[in-house]
């Protein structure tokens, strides 16, 4: 891993002068938890490093809730992101390989894909329900993002993961190469002490390959006693860093808005002739599961749930997926 | 600098006639006000302006450019809109989108299709693209039922097919009325009427979910190979670019990767028949 580092002063400082020539965004604490704010030069101090997680997905970024997708495009200005953890950048990879398919490419996801800097954060904590690791996935990005930043005192290190971050970070010139591997070594020691605790606390959840044959083989009681305080919100859709379902509204001079939908809201898959194969709420309630654990697996190459945790946290019926999956692994 | 491709964006086709096929179905003739072309079996997402959009197969022939045919069955919203619809008004299409009819698998062999409904729309667009090639072909059989003789569309289009040789057409209804000469009960009872050398053959169903199910159970029995029957699937494609998941059907975005799909590759995906 090829590593350089800073002074915090100097990197805040940066972000401070590349605010004139950038939309900047980074995890700021709130009252309950921290989220992603459009940084301003007094707000970029108070950027969250090394702890997990924003309470929104990464993919606010690239999809937004709502759009006209048929209006021109418009300029946006250079957008850097910074505090991402790897269960968001990981999600990247099925959002790519839906909105960039070279069949139909989304030139709007395409366009703000290319203008952004993703600089991801290492997580050396973990909150309550995070699981990336059950589902392989480490607590530090290694390729989806551009960037990775790591702070120890008042020295912030960044690590280039890709050629677009090799050229950020060469063209701000506040970096020095890290030639002395002992500077970096606490790294890789949070690195395993992240790890080691997400492992003991998720030991008895059933692995990423393992989950989807458990989903299939569960009969309709799994799912009717499971879904019983679910409300169809479509929270768990939303707040997830892969789902990405959506509805085209028709608007006047034949305009399209682009609207994140959810299969949890009744009526996603009713046919004009009334067939509705998702019309119960078990069935609904299964149907996301189905799809994150057997179809998109065998359909797409990345990963369909990154193991963030944020459907668990964000359900107001308190149904916990993980108790789910452990129940199903007994 | 070349323009950008918005996969969302409709052109403007303009609505040049309205043909009323039965009570409730119409068929609309569209020229699209830029190039557009399809294969026979692969969908278009139609728009009213401000209203909707919806998914429909083309029923004119993919061999005729300068425009298109769309019959629609009046069942909801957006078709209750399409309906009331008057020559000089303008749609929105977006597509051609999916994978249609492997015609060229079909040269040397005889084609059985079982039609019911509106599901008839699709067939006749692919009876235009085997009638403009007989000489490829060994036999085509029409099956097509529906409730009533008055529900029968493309009557002229029937008298026409049956002049074409190598052509077959048998047809039911489930309730027939005095001036009804033909067969009286579900379109699968005139597959008990059909001689069809199935070893060299393929079927097409296309029609409501049920027709489709019982259809294909029939085709089943008779002894048809579950990769020699092509299903043409409904399902609530939205976008139509397989992003969208209102047409997931287990693996598959039926609209990406359909919506005509043998029986082999989907039997073993949830809900094909609803």
């Amino acid at each position: 891993m090829e590593y350089l580092y800073t002074k915090k002063t100097a990197w805040d400082e940066l972000l401070g002068r590349l605010l004139v020539s950038h939309d900047i965004f980074g995890p700021v604490a709130g009252e309950h938890f921290q989220e992603y704010e459009h940084l301003s030069s007094a707000t970029v101090p108070e950027v969250i490093y090394n702890r997990p997680k924003p309470a929104s997905p990464l993919k606010i970024f690239f999809l937004p809730v709502r759009e006209n997708v048929t209006s021109p495009r418009k300029q946006e200005k250079q957008r850097i992101i910074i505090g991402a953890p790897a269960c968001d950048t990981e999600a990247l990879g099925l959002l790519d390989e839906i909105y960039l398919d070279s069949d139909f490419e989304d030139v709007f996801y395409r366009s703000r894909r290319q203008n952004t800097i993703i600089i991801s954060s290492d997580c050396f904590d973990v909150m309550e329900h995070c699981h990336c690791t059950s589902y392989g996935i480490r607590p530090w990005d290694e390729k989806k993002a551009d960037a990775a930043v790591a702070v120890k005192g008042d020295t912030l290190f960044i690590r280039i993961i890709s050629e677009k971050g090799r050229k950020f970070i060469s063209d701000t010139g506040v970096f020095t190469p890290v030639t002395d591997s002992s500077m970096v070594s606490f790294i890789d020691s949070r690195h395993r002490e992240t790890e080691s605790m997400l492992e003991r606390a998720n030991r008895l959840l059933p692995d990423y390959a393992r989950t989807g044959s458990l989903v299939k083989e569960s009969g309709q009681a799994v799912w009717v006693k499971h879904s019983a305080t679910c409300v169809s919100c479509g929270a768990c859709t939303t707040i997830c860093p892969t789902c990405t379902c959506f509805l085209l509204i028709d608007k006047p001079g034949f305009h399209k808005v682009k609207q994140m939908d959810a299969c949890q809201y009744p009526g996603f898959e009713r046919t004009a002739g009334g067939e509705d194969p998702l019309g119960e709420l078990h069935e609904r309630f299964r149907n996301r599961y189905m799809c994150k654990y057997v179809w998109k697996p065998e359909k797409f190459h990345s990963t369909a749930c990154t193991g963030c945790g944020r459907c668990i946290e964000a359900c107001i019926g308190k149904i916990d997926k993980n108790k789910l999956f452990m129940e199903l692994a007994k | 600098m070349p323009t950008e491709k918005n996969i969302y964006r409709p052109i403007r086709a303009k609505l040049t006639d309205v043909i009323v096929e039965s009570p409730t179905i119409k068929t609309f003739v569209l020229i699209p006000e830029e190039d557009f072309s399809f294969k026979t079996g692969q969908f278009i997402e139609l728009s009213v302006d401000g209203i909707g959009e919806a998914p429909f197969t083309p029923s004119s022939s993919p061999l005729v450019k300068e425009k298109i045919e769309v019959t629609i069955m009046k069942t909801g919203y957006v078709t209750e809109y399409m309906h009331n619809m008057k020559p000089g008004s303008y749609m929105g299409i977006r597509g051609p989108y999916g994978r249609g009819y492997p015609v060229e698998k079909f040269f040397d062999k005889e084609v059985l299709i079982l039609g019911g409904g509106c599901g008839f729309a699709p067939i006749r667009s692919l009876l235009y693209n085997l009638a403009a090639i007989t000489d490829k072909l060994r036999k085509v059989t029409l099956c097509y039922g529906s409730k009533t003789p008055e529900d029968c569309i493309y009557k002229p289009y029937i008298s026409e097919l049956r002049k074409i040789p190598k052509f077959e057409v048998y047809r039911s209804v489930d309730k027939g009325d005095s001036n009804w000469t033909e067969r009286v009960g579900v379109v699968t009872v005139l597959l008990d009427d059909v001689k069809v050398d199935i070893s060299n053959s393929v079927a097409v169903v296309c029609g409501p979910p049920v027709m489709m199910k019982f259809g294909t159970l029939k085709l089943l029995q008779m002894g048809y190979p579950e990769h020699d029957i092509y299903l043409s699937m409904e399902k609530n494609m939205s976008c139509g670019l397989g992003k969208c998941g209102h047409c997931m059907m287990g693996k598959y975005f039926v609209c990406k990767d359909g919506p005509v799909f043998t029986y082999d590759e989907i039997k073993d995906q949830p809900n094909i028949w609803n």
